[in-house]
């Protein structure tokens, strides 16, 4: 009884949050013209939608090349960031305090501004339209490197001294006491750098020349880009897009959300 | 280690390559590429393409292409889906950066950004002097978008060539036809809408709130423009663009003029049917078709002009596209390639209409059966050669490099006009913003 | 770099011993940190260092010359109206947005901590599936929900909770207000998700001593998970005032930064200004600039209030 506010907020919560999904789902069932009637019920053009939407787009190479671009990425960022968002904690000193200040300075710039100088850098090493230029920028975020400092010290110094001990070096230490500790971390990461990454958009679309590794993002503004816009297909396309996230986050939720209190010990 | 040794080898010679890229930069533009198409014999090759839209321009491309390989069976061509947002994203990255060599070989552009990217970028483009390309077959309203310095960067494609489109029989429960809508003026418009409205409670207009699209249609209606030729803003103490804005303002409070907020709303109002009609670019009508149930029911004119304006017409385009050659392309070929199918081919476009809706700017079309064929949809109207027809009339409109920031200053300037600001004192200000941008 | 004090070497000695194995350990600290630093350096400072050089010159496309005086572009903008708008816009969303956004975070992600909650798995799928949908996507969704003949309306008007259709796009204030819950909608979500992550890290006994204590659950919120959350908190806020400072999508593709750009970001101004109006590159730069100021300053007041190491 105590918890019912709770309840009652998460509920509210829960609904707000949804609807507007399956409204996206139910308009993906329908024509077009229901669509722009914003109608709220399912339909049966859902197969019609399926057809329009991968005859006028290759629909599985889009998801092929968003998922490459999507999981290199991930495992990339994770691997870079959580060692240096590592190494500034742990190894803490007033020096790497002002390095982690200056780095986040990188991320206060808007994109649009740095795209241009690093499109020329790349275009000079003709690495335009590939699939290292996507990644290549993508990896090495302030905002990551900052996540798992701060998470970092809530992980206590008494178990690295332990283990120094014990004789393990610096980097065994990081990988076998450290990385399998932050688990909720590393999951939590794991989710926001593959969502960032799945749907990236403005960099891809002018490094790749060619629709050749078209993502997803890029299929979907094509698919808007016409005089007539079949809102139907449009919708399910969306929806298709969306999947890849939705499924990481049900696989990986319970390891950030439910993990192990106080495993540290 | 390896790995870092790699990356500050790279790092250094980013350094270093960027920086005697950054001391070549500011080299004064080099003019852009023409050289002359000779042909003889069948031609080979590949052709790259940035373009949009596959049921309209993309189709119209591959047909093309299909076409132009009877007589060359060695040709082919890459065609990359582009929106145009997009495409002109990556037209001014790749022009700022100096990577011109990233270019197609042709890519489609819209009329109205032509003046802003061949003035500022003229890297990007060949001229058509060279191509062989009969300009006379093109109206000379759509030839002056794309035309810098008597110079053409551009093959007008897609028709912008305005058209007002109205239900013919809603119209009839007031007893009008569209006769009535014909060569009229905007204050008989106006009645006759209010006479629809009240025998049948519909709107024969809408159009996105803040849009000055329906605006900048009747200015150029009247041959004029927000720039002059030298490229000055003509926004205040123009009598043409004061009567644009009175008309719509009257318009919208006599409620004949539905004010939506998106794109999407706007194309729901009459495929909603709560609205009975719209002015716009031809190209409108393929979105009106996606409505199947007013299959019969819709039918074409041409557009009321101005009251009291000196050369005021009743007719005006909006938007439409051209091809241009970029100045990486592989000349001969794109020309010779442009010139056999988008400038010289009826059987061209005889196809692709049909199917898509897709309506030319040649004019050799104009008596073309196939574009003299009723359609259906618009009760039996032969609505392609008569779009032909009033783009014969078009007149002319200055765009100039600075055309989006006036439209836009024009489109504040009507939303605070709307909520009762004065005319005058919005459009000086609206004048005032283009001039601060043009500094 | 700062390595510890180098001391002479001397063999033997214990302290001597530790402080050279300090040194190591902090040389092995920055190495840690290379291919993150090497890799931010390389692909956002040389850029930022370029953007910072174009902001000292002015014209049009590629024809640029050095700005006369040098400050120019920068001068530029306290007499551009429409930056001045753009900028008013995004310190409302900010000031309105984020705190909100914040506290709806935190209180969620403390609901689903809870180790007696049923159905977790679906509370949690529901509120985090706004972030999984494309930023272009779920503008649309929005753009056509608070159209004028929209769901939203047709709920308000249903439940006679207004009289007549809200002209939600179209007036400034609902326009921003349109941003501010999109904003909502898709962003709380992606912050629970720190929190969650970083009550999983906290010491649950601390919170079971607080309950024998006979602390409410408000109290052992406010003053017991709070506290040990600043951490995660710092991040966020820094994260989201970044992240609603250089605004984009939203205005971009909800509202287009209308009516007549009173909800037009300064992210989308700066897009307008390099891509779609006529290209001033060096007054984009310059605009891109003041908006790394604002952010770094705010960035800067936040860590020194709530950067504290225990």
């Amino acid at each position: 009884m105590r918890r019912l506010p709770g309840y009652a907020f998460l509920t509210i919560a829960a609904i707000v949050s949804v609807f507007p999904l399956y409204y996206m789902v139910v308009s993906a069932t329908n024509t077009s013209a229901d669509v722009l009637n914003s109608r709220m019920l399912p339909g049966n053009n859902l197969w019609q939608n399926w057809a329009d939407l991968t005859g006028a787009q290759n629909v599985a190479s889009a998801m092929y090349y968003s998922m490459v671009n999507a999981v290199a990425t991930t495992v990339l960022s994770l691997i870079v960031c959580s060692i240096a968002g590592y190494g500034f904690e742990v190894y803490h000193s007033r020096g790497k305090d002002r390095v982690m200040s200056v780095l986040l300075l990188a991320m206060m710039i808007p994109f649009a501004a740095t795209m241009i100088p690093l499109f020329q850098m790349f275009a000079q090493f003709g690495l335009v339209n590939s699939t290292v230029a996507v990644i290549l920028p993508a990896i090495a975020t302030p905002f990551l490197v900052l996540l798992f400092r701060q998470s970092a010290r809530s992980f206590p110094h008494e178990i690295i001294d332990a283990a120094r001990m014990d004789g393990l070096s610096e980097l065994a230490i990081f990988w076998r006491i450290f990385l399998p500790t932050m688990k909720s971390t590393y999951a939590a990461a794991a989710v926001i750098t593959f969502m960032t990454a799945w749907n990236n958009f403005l960099w891809p679309k002018v490094i790749l020349v060619s629709n050749t590794y078209q993502t997803m993002p890029m299929l979907l503004s094509n698919l808007r880009a016409g005089y007539v816009t079949n809102y139907g297909s449009l919708m399910l396309g969306v929806l298709i897009a969306s999947v890849p996230t939705m499924v990481l986050f049900l696989v990986l939720q319970r390891s950030f959300a439910e993990g192990i209190t106080g495993a540290i010990k | 280690m390896n790995r870092f040794s790699k990356m500050a080898a790279l790092a250094v010679t980013a350094l270093l390559s960027v920086g005697m890229a950054a001391c070549s930069g500011g080299a004064t533009a080099t003019s852009p590429a023409a050289t002359s198409a000779t042909s003889t014999g069948p031609k080979s090759g590949k052709l790259t393409v940035w373009a949009w839209d596959p049921t309209f321009n993309i189709y119209a491309m591959k047909e093309a292409e299909k076409i132009y390989q009877k007589d060359n069976p060695g040709f082919s061509l890459e065609i990359v889906e582009t929106p145009w947002d997009d495409l002109q994203t990556k037209l001014t990255t790749l022009a700022q950066s100096k990577e011109t060599k990233q270019l197609p070989d042709i890519f489609l552009m819209q009329n109205n950004a032509f003046q802003k990217n061949v003035i500022n970028y003229p890297d990007l483009f060949s001229d058509y002097a060279k191509s062989g390309v009969d300009f006379s077959q093109f109206p000379a309203g759509v030839t002056a978008y794309s035309t810098v310095d008597n110079k053409n960067y551009g093959l007008p494609f897609d028709n912008g060539t305005a058209i007002q489109a109205l239900r013919t029989d809603v119209i009839k429960e007031a007893g009008y036809t569209m006769a009535d809508f014909t060569d009229i003026t905007w204050s008989d418009f106006l009645t006759k809408a209010k006479a629809v409205k009240a025998k049948t409670g519909k709107a024969l207009l809408s159009g996105q709130a803040g849009s000055s699209d329906l605006i900048m249609m009747m200015l150029q209606s009247a041959g004029a423009s927000l720039f002059d030729a030298e490229g000055k803003p003509t926004i205040t103490n123009n009598p043409a663009l004061l009567k644009s804005i009175d008309v719509y303002k009257q318009l919208v409070d006599a409620k004949v003029l539905t004010e939506v907020n998106s794109w999407d709303e706007y194309i729901g109002t009459f495929v909603n049917g709560t609205v009975a009609g719209t002015i716009n670019g031809v190209w409108i009508m393929g979105s009106i078709q996606t409505a199947k149930d007013q299959s019969g029911k819709w039918q074409i004119t041409n557009l009321p002009k101005l009251d009291g304006v000196e050369g005021a017409t009743n007719y005006s385009a909006n938007g439409g596209s051209s091809w241009a050659i970029s100045s990486n392309a592989n000349y001969d070929l794109a020309a010779d390639f442009l010139n056999k199918t988008f400038a010289g081919s009826k059987p061209l476009y005889e196809t692709i209409l049909p199917s898509s809706g897709a309506v030319a700017n040649w004019l050799p079309m104009a008596d073309s059966t196939v574009y003299s064929q009723p359609q259906k949809f618009f009760g039996d109207q032969p609505v392609f050669s008569k779009v032909i027809e009033f783009s014969k009339q078009v007149p002319k409109n200055n765009t100039g490099a600075y055309y989006y920031e006036g439209r836009d200053a024009v489109s504040a300037a009507i939303t605070k006009i709307l909520n009762g600001t004065d005319p005058n004192t919005a459009l000086d200000e609206a004048q005032k913003n283009v001039e601060f941008a043009m500094r | 770099m700062s390595l510890t004090l180098a001391r002479p070497k001397q063999t033997g000695s214990g302290r001597d011993r530790r402080i050279r194995l300090e040194q190591g350990r902090n040389l092995t600290g920055w190495l840690f940190l290379i291919p993150a630093a090497l890799l931010i350096g390389w692909m956002s400072f040389w850029p930022m260092f370029q953007a910072f050089v174009l902001s000292l010159q002015t014209g049009r496309g590629t024809r640029l010359n050095w700005a006369q005086p040098l400050w120019y572009n920068y001068q530029r903008l306290f007499s551009d109206d429409i930056f001045k708008l753009t900028l008013e816009n995004t310190l409302i969303y900010l000031v309105v947005q984020v705190p909100i956004m914040l506290i709806l975070a935190l209180i969620l992600a403390n609901l689903l901590n809870d180790r007696n909650l049923r159905f977790k798995g679906l509370w949690r799928t529901a509120i985090f599936l706004p972030c999984a949908v494309s930023l272009v996507s779920y503008s649309l969704v929005f753009r056509t929900m608070f159209a004028t003949d929209g769901l939203i309306n047709d709920m308000l008007l249903g439940l006679h909770l207004v009289d007549s259709p809200v002209n939600w796009l179209g007036e400034t204030a609902t326009a921003r207000a349109v941003i501010i819950i999109g904003l909502l909608w898709r962003w709380t979500g992606y912050n629970m998700v720190f929190y969650l992550a970083a009550l999983q890290n906290l010491d649950y006994s601390t919170i079971e001593a607080a309950k024998i204590d006979g602390a409410g659950s408000f109290r052992t919120f406010w003053h017991v998970t709070v506290p040990q959350l600043k951490p995660m908190i710092l991040l966020t806020a820094i994260m989201s005032t970044n992240g609603t400072i250089q605004l984009f999508d939203e205005s971009w593709n909800l509202t287009q930064g209308g009516p007549a750009y009173t909800s037009m970001s300064m992210s989308h101004y700066l897009f307008e200004l390099s891509f779609q109006k006529n290209p001033n590159f060096g007054y984009a730069a310059a605009l891109s600039y003041a908006i790394l100021i604002i952010v770094a300053l705010l960035a800067a007041i936040q860590m020194k209030v709530g950067d504290k190491r225990d």
